[in-house]
């Protein structure tokens, strides 16, 4: 009897604690969604008040008065579509060369790719620049793209997944009379959905949220992509209340929040492929 | 790559025709920090500014975070209902653009913001003005970082925590071990790899932090909040000088490196 009544107090006392942890790690987006829905007195109050009243949607309108901002929306957009398109058929690709086929030095060039992982992106960022400047792609959205355009991360997951087939479907492949590259096509991108989602997904993350490429990269403000270009209003201080900056971020997280709702799963599942090897 | 080697011993201005000057600007970078050693004030010595606040920084939030990854990992790994919506809620702040965490708590901060009325209820009358206030900024900065980090740091953890065989558990409960000391005594060996990774992840995370200080503070005030990746950002991009840049990007690496290196040795290597 006893032991039941224990076992459900520790069970409550567990909900207690995840429900206080997860209103801290909420807190900042609630907050932000409430205020963003006030006037700003009503916002900047001490106490803080938690419904808003009068309900409006000004600091909506604002930053959609803002030519620039759907603009910024849609660059962000871009980019992050087409680098999750150009991973796609590049990572997979590389994926499958360093896990099935065999050619000369494979695994020393795989390791020297990995170490790349260990290289900060401000050593890389200059270098890229200079290459940029001289194409002529510096404040131009295809330069963004480019130097994301293959993620050593994103090479490391394929082959990881393209090991875990099994080695007779590719050999029966080649009884059929499969060259690689038809094996590739017919064979292994079909099994890769799995490993494909969560490469999207984590490259969509990636380019959406993206800041020191896009930062170094564009220059005028009609090419920012949103992280920049938040940046640069909130410096250059167009708001004398905050609450439109809000708006804003709120606007500019949600693909990614929508995103990690539904497609959780996958993105878990990538990190366990991934990292949780430990 | 090797194009940055390159670049570390030229002296160039983007435009101009460069210049070899061999390992000039190293000699610069370290003169920079002997200056910054000898108590230079920052504006003469903003790389050893950097340096010595990016080393208190990754000092304070890669512990706390490993340790709050833990703890929010072995919480989430209970079997309860809708323990799915507390792992999204954790992991949320990880997948949110740190540019975007950093406005909103830019807000969050002010002097009459959401976090110091939070405070002032626990201890009344305390209400810096965190991110204006050269003693308050860098550690603003850290609790947003651990904020953001944490979660994602979980996710790795709870995955190391279903490798873990249930016969185990099961073993040292029939041998009467209690809640407390199954953690300590099968749990945290068990984790030990899953930790290194955590902790030279984390630190080669912090050592390159760049956004959250970039949009909050801008490096302010008082070059509280500087760190090596904006001073090189800003000899690069501001200065216009790439090649110090990279020999500055370089000597990151190398502390990186050496950092990790030890991190590794100490705790147990990677296995990629």
């Amino acid at each position: 009897m006893y032991g039941n009544y224990l076992k459900l107090l520790a069970k409550l006392g567990l909900y207690l604690m995840l429900t206080f942890i997860a209103l801290i790690y909420l807190m900042p987006f609630i907050r932000s969604l409430v205020a963003s829905f006030m006037t700003w007195e009503q916002a900047s109050k001490i106490p803080p008040e938690w419904i808003p009243n009068p309900f409006t949607l000004r600091a909506f309108n604002r930053i959609f008065a803002l030519k620039l901002f759907p603009r910024w929306f849609l660059n962000t957009a871009l980019v992050a579509v087409a680098t999750v398109l150009s991973n796609i058929m590049f990572c997979s690709m590389a994926g499958f060369a360093f896990a099935r086929l065999r050619f000369p030095a494979r695994d020393l060039l795989f390791s020297l790719l990995l170490s790349l992982m260990m290289i900060p992106a401000f050593v890389t960022i200059v270098p890229n620049y200079v290459i940029l400047y001289k194409l002529g792609l510096i404040d131009n959205l295809v330069g963004v793209i480019l130097i994301n355009a293959v993620s050593v991360n994103g090479v490391y997951l394929m082959r990881q997944y393209f090991l875990s087939l099994p080695q007779e479907l590719f050999d029966a492949a080649k009884i059929d009379g499969c060259s690689n590259i038809k094996a590739f096509f017919y064979v292994a991108l079909p099994l890769a959905k799995p490993a494909i989602g969560a490469l999207s997904v984590y490259q969509f993350l990636g380019a959406w949220n993206a800041f020191l490429g896009p930062l170094v990269i564009l220059k005028s403000p009609e090419n920012f992509t949103l992280p920049v270009g938040l940046t640069y209003a909130f410096h250059r201080q167009w708001y004398v209340e905050y609450s439109p900056i809000i708006a804003g971020s709120l606007i500019a997280a949600a693909p990614t929040i929508l995103m990690f709702v539904i497609f959780n799963k996958y993105l878990i599942r990538g990190i366990t492929l991934t990292a949780g090897r430990g | 790559m090797a194009f940055a080697l390159y670049l570390s011993f030229y002296s160039w201005d983007f435009i101009g025709p460069m210049k070899f000057v061999g390992l000039e600007n190293y000699v610069k970078a370290f003169r920079e920090i002997w200056r910054g050693i000898n108590g230079a004030p920052p504006f003469f010595a903003p790389f050893f500014v950097g340096m010595r606040n990016i080393f208190l920084y990754t000092a304070v939030v890669v512990p706390v975070q490993t340790i709050l990854a833990i703890i929010l990992a072995v919480l989430a790994n209970q079997r309860i209902k809708g323990v799915t919506f507390f792992k999204v809620s954790y992991f949320l702040p990880s997948v949110t653009c740190s540019v975007i965490v950093s406005l909103i708590f830019v807000w969050l901060f002010q002097k009459n913001g959401l976090i110091n009325y939070l405070i002032s209820r626990v201890i009344p009358g305390f209400s810096p003005n965190w991110l204006m206030d050269d003693r308050y900024a860098l550690w603003a900065i850290m609790l947003v970082a651990i904020w953001g980090t944490s979660g994602n740091l979980m996710v790795s953890f709870l995955a190391a925590l279903q490798a873990i065989p249930n016969e185990l558990y099961e073993a040292a409960i029939i041998d009467g071990a209690g809640v407390i000391r199954r953690f300590f005594n099968i749990t945290l060996p068990l984790l030990k790899p899953m930790i290194a990774y955590a902790v030279v992840l984390g630190t080669i995370g912090c050592l390159q932090m760049f956004d959250l200080s970039f949009v909050m503070t801008g490096g302010g005030p008082a070059y509280a909040t500087y760190t090596m990746a904006l001073d090189i950002y800003n000899t690069a991009f501001i200065n216009l000088d790439p090649g110090l840049a990279s020999a500055k990007a370089w000597i990151l690496f190398a502390l990186t490196f050496v950092i990790t290196y030890f991190v590794q040795k100490k705790y147990g290597t990677l296995r990629a």
